[in-house]
């Protein structure tokens, strides 16, 4: 999809546009296995927290503080692949 | 061997035949025509640049962006005389199984490293030219990544420049 393609759905509120964008970008062009792949994410991110260990949240809280959204937006994006790069599962074609 | 390259096998078969209706909005026209140049001296003779969308890049050298939704426009240089070995792909669009067996695949630099000892092509540019292909910013794409690989295509003293997409 383009750029302004993007932005015409951002201007008229079109969310389902916006998300169905983010899972053909996980999913490499299937939007349903780009969904699961969100999901794995969320999932991997949950287990290492089951059991409480000691996190660096000073670091968490500091970078919240003190990056811009847009770099906040992109370590989001990051931290997705991450994630799903972590569960073992690995759909793509390529390598991050 | 079957069972490997079924593994590998791409998730979007078929996908080409109706690309604006899975990714509306992606298919870009352009009106402004630029021909291509003339080619003005015999190949033999031609110093040659190679210019790819695949995501090769010398090891060490900062990954391509793969996970930013909008792509990345930046480019790196590959030397002309790099070992295979000392270059990596960062690349999330295309099946990368094979070019990590043999890169010359995707990135021929070993081929056409021979063609110039064959004197098929009289030269080879220091340099060679690689970027991502995944950019959802035509514009920027033009103006930007675009402008600066002609510049520095340019800037090597290039007669003729290969252009690979990935």
């Amino acid at each position: 999809m383009s750029l302004a393609y993007l932005k015409e759905a951002i201007e008229n509120g079109d969310s389902e546009k916006l998300i169905r964008y983010v899972r053909l970008h996980f999913g490499d062009g299937n939007e349903e296995k780009g969904a699961k792949e969100i999901d794995k994410a969320w999932i991997e991110a949950l287990k290492p927290l089951l059991e409480v260990p000691p996190t660096k949240r000073e670091f968490i809280l500091q970078t919240l503080a003190e990056q811009d959204a847009a770099t906040l937006a992109h370590l989001f994006f990051h931290l997705h692949f991450y994630f799903v790069q972590r569960s073992g599962e690995w759909i793509h074609d390529g390598n991050l | 061997m079957t069972a490997i390259y079924e593994k590998f096998k791409q998730l979007r078969p078929g996908l080409w035949q109706t690309v604006n209706e899975r990714y509306p909005g992606s298919m870009i026209t352009k009106e402004d025509f630029v021909e291509l140049a003339k080619i003005s001296k015999p190949l033999s003779e031609s110093r040659l640049s190679f210019v790819s969308t695949a995501g090769v890049q010398p090891k060490g050298t900062l990954p391509f962006d793969t996970v930013h939704p909008v792509g990345d426009y930046s480019f790196r240089r590959v030397p002309s005389n790099s070992k295979t070995s000392d270059l990596e792909i960062h690349q999330l669009k295309y099946p990368t199984f094979s070019a990590m067996r043999d890169l010359n695949v995707i990135f021929p630099i070993e081929r056409l490293r021979e063609l110039v000892a064959e004197k098929f092509i009289g030269s080879l540019t220091k340099n060679f030219f690689s970027f991502i292909g995944y950019n959802m910013d035509a514009e920027r794409l033009e103006r930007t990544l675009a402008e600066e690989i002609a510049e520095v295509v340019k800037a090597e003293g290039t007669d003729v420049a290969l252009l690979a997409p990935a």
